[in-house]
């Protein structure tokens, strides 16, 4: 096995250093890509019936109208620096809060329990599989994702309650305001593509080109799922 | 295509590719009506439209028409059992070799007021609308509501949550499943012929009344329904029930077949740390006037089901335990016996757990046992249990495919102290899906 010269070392280190230093400020003079997401009228999510019990009849109304608009992975994006933190989805009026939450690698989401009953979180993903179990009103539970993808999560006590988690390799995502209005800020220059994720149907992603301390906007039609 | 993530082999899909594991979790009501939802429509004879498109918002309010629905359907495997029938119920047929198909919605006609009905076939050989009720809650802020029609019985637990997937195993509980040899429509003459059907519920024949084939009856009903009206109040740490209905908690009814009301009443609490515990009653006139007719006394004989409940469950984590005891007593006539009517008891009581070792599998285990109490016969001095007593052992692993899908297989174990059909063990498997 070759050894590397030390001076290839001492390059190699003044490089990464700089480098390193550069990521943790950011791009310099990066771009912003803003937009608004039309998504398609949608019905309520309403609670299975309760045939047996008397669960329903204050059921509250679910907001789907926020989407995930995000750069599509590259090499580029994914070698930039993250900063993995916590997220928080709560559990209130037998609901998720918020039910949609996009998260970079290595992240960690908390679900605490701030309704008035026990909730049982868990997903099936392939993403990120978890069974949190049973645990009552005041508890907390807490899951960290590693890989990138799409996890929906739902109660195994209430099965009207669902919300999803998108796992991004990459820091540059966002969602949408309730209005589809976004803004991904600090893009390096390139070229990309830019995707949005809705859980009421699909858009088209569509290549952009970001410049230096430019900003371009990007709208988007989300067409109602057909899949 | 749009991409979350950079894409090795093998990798996290792109959203387009992935829709069995985004779509095969959501809930029913978020996706179009599809053929089976229209046919459920049709079924119910209910004329509604979809949540109206929304104009500022892209979601409905709760306070508008809506219609939702769901399904479960349950397909149950094990071999025949013609000569013990330990898993035969109410319909007349055996609990574990089934395809059952359950749909249900709830029709908000008004903010407060709805319309709930379950339509369920077994084996496609019936189609019996199981619930069909007005729920009406006074207010939106109430915690209290009101049912009228084919409710839910308010005794135990168990039948409540009916719904395969609540079950930790795959059989029912003996309290709610096995047929004892009491018939509403049909009276022993003598001791003796009580005596003869121990063990032999699932088609005993008596001298007096009906001559029919037919099934005898559980202590509680879990597969049928009664008819009549409910109140409920429910908060954070109690839930109280009472019901007026038409029928007895071990035969429900669509339409009167005596001159009684059964009246019933439940009181849970739910306790920190997981625990719930119900305490339960009823009282109800149990026979046939029909049958009640050719007696001495007529409808004035005494024909009392009386019964009384407790339930708990305890949840936390990956465990789920519940358990049930129940007591029941019958006032049976007995035309030619001195003592004219007996007073027969049973108790029944079940414990099991459910152990999710892994957010895909699972283990279940159920013990019961249904007990019932010593009857003599004044002319030949036979003491005996007036049914066979039944001991039941059932385990089951479940393997989650989807949110909705689930595969169970194990093994039920039963016995009962009786030359008739003593023991049967049975590998039991089942498939089932909700939506």
């Amino acid at each position: 096995m070759m050894r590397p010269s030390p001076i290839a070392i001492v390059v190699a280190l003044v490089v990464s250093i700089v480098g390193i230093g550069r990521a943790a400020q950011g791009p310099l003079g990066g771009g912003t890509v803003r937009g608004r997401v039309s998504v398609p009228e949608a019905v309520d999510v309403a609670p299975r019936p309760s045939v047996s019990g008397f669960t329903s009849g204050t059921h509250l109304a679910v907001d789907r109208r926020r989407v995930v608009v995000f750069l599509e992975s590259t090499p580029v994006l994914t070698a930039y620096p993250k900063t993995p933190g916590r997220a928080r989805m709560d559990q209130r009026d037998e609901q998720f809060a918020p039910r949609l939450l996009a998260i970079t690698t290595g992240s960690t989401v908390e679900f605490p329990n701030n309704d008035t009953t026990f909730h049982n979180v868990f997903s099936l993903s392939r993403t990120r599989t978890f069974d949190l179990g049973r645990y009552p009103p005041g508890r907390n539970g807490a899951i960290r994702f590693d890989r990138p993808g799409i996890v929906p999560v739902f109660c195994d006590i209430h099965s009207h309650m669902s919300a999803y988690i998108l796992v991004f390799d990459h820091p540059f995502f966002v969602v949408s305001d309730t209005s589809g209005r976004y803004a991904i800020r600090d893009i390096p220059a390139g070229t990309y593509g830019l995707g949005v994720w809705s859980e009421l149907g699909q858009a088209r992603s569509r290549r952009i080109t970001i410049a230096a301390d430019t900003a371009i906007e990007a709208d988007f039609d989300v067409d109602r799922d057909t899949r | 295509m749009a991409c979350l993530a950079l894409q090795p082999a093998g990798a996290t899909p792109c959203i387009g590719r992935q829709p069995v594991g985004v779509r095969s979790g959501i809930p029913m009501a978020m996706r179009r009506p599809g053929f089976g939802l229209l046919v459920l429509a049709g079924l119910l004879g209910v004329l509604s439209r979809p949540a109206a498109a929304q104009t500022e918002s892209t979601y409905t309010h709760p306070e508008e028409r809506r219609l939702a629905l769901g399904g479960d359907v349950g397909i149950f495997i094990a071999p025949p059992d013609q000569r013990t029938f330990f898993n035969y119920t109410t319909y007349d047929l055996d609990g574990l070799r089934m395809a059952q198909v359950q749909l249900y919605g709830e029709w908000h006609l008004h903010e407060r007021l709805s319309l709930v009905g379950e339509l369920r076939t077994e084996n496609a050989s019936t189609l019996d609308a199981s619930a069909l009720y007005l729920r009406w809650r006074p207010s939106m802020h109430s915690r209290l509501a009101f049912q009228a029609g084919r409710i839910p019985p308010v005794i135990g637990a168990f039948a409540r949550r009916a719904y395969s997937r609540d079950n930790a195993v795959l059989g029912m509980p003996l309290a709610y499943q096995y047929l004892t040899s009491l018939r509403p429509d049909a009276l022993p003459a003598v001791t003796a012929d009580l005596l003869k059907m121990r063990g032999r519920g699932w088609q005993p024949s008596y001298p007096i009344g009906s001559l029919d084939l037919r099934p005898g009856v559980p202590l509680v009903a879990g597969s049928r329904w009664d008819t009549g009206v409910e109140g409920s109040w429910t908060s954070r740490w109690l839930d109280l029930s009472a019901a007026v209905t038409q029928g007895a908690p071990s035969v429900p009814v669509v339409r009167e077949s005596n001159h009684d009301l059964m009246w019933s009443g439940r009181a849970a609490t739910h306790l920190p740390g997981g625990v719930s515990v119900g305490l339960s009653g009823a009282r109800a006139g149990w026979l046939a006037d029909s049958v009640l007719d050719v007696t001495a006394d007529g409808r004035q004989t005494p024909h009392t089901q009386a019964l009384i409940g407790a339930d708990t469950e305890f949840g936390v984590g990956r465990w789920l335990v519940r358990a049930e005891w129940l007591h029941s007593r019958f006032d049976l006539p007995i035309v030619n016996d001195p003592v004219r009517v007996r007073e027969l008891t049973a108790q029944a009581g079940f414990i099991e757990g459910r152990y999710r070792f892994h957010p895909r599998m699972q283990i279940g285990v159920r013990a019961d046992r249904l007990a019932f109490g010593r009857l003599t016969d004044a002319t030949t001095g036979v003491s005996a249990t007036w049914d066979a007593n039944v001991t039941r052992l059932e385990v089951a692993f479940g393997l989650r495919l989807s949110r909705t899908l689930e595969v169970r297989a194990g093994w039920q174990e039963n016995r009962r102290d009786s030359e008739r059909g003593k023991r049967r063990g049975l590998p039991i498997a089942g498939l089932l899906y909700w939506f």
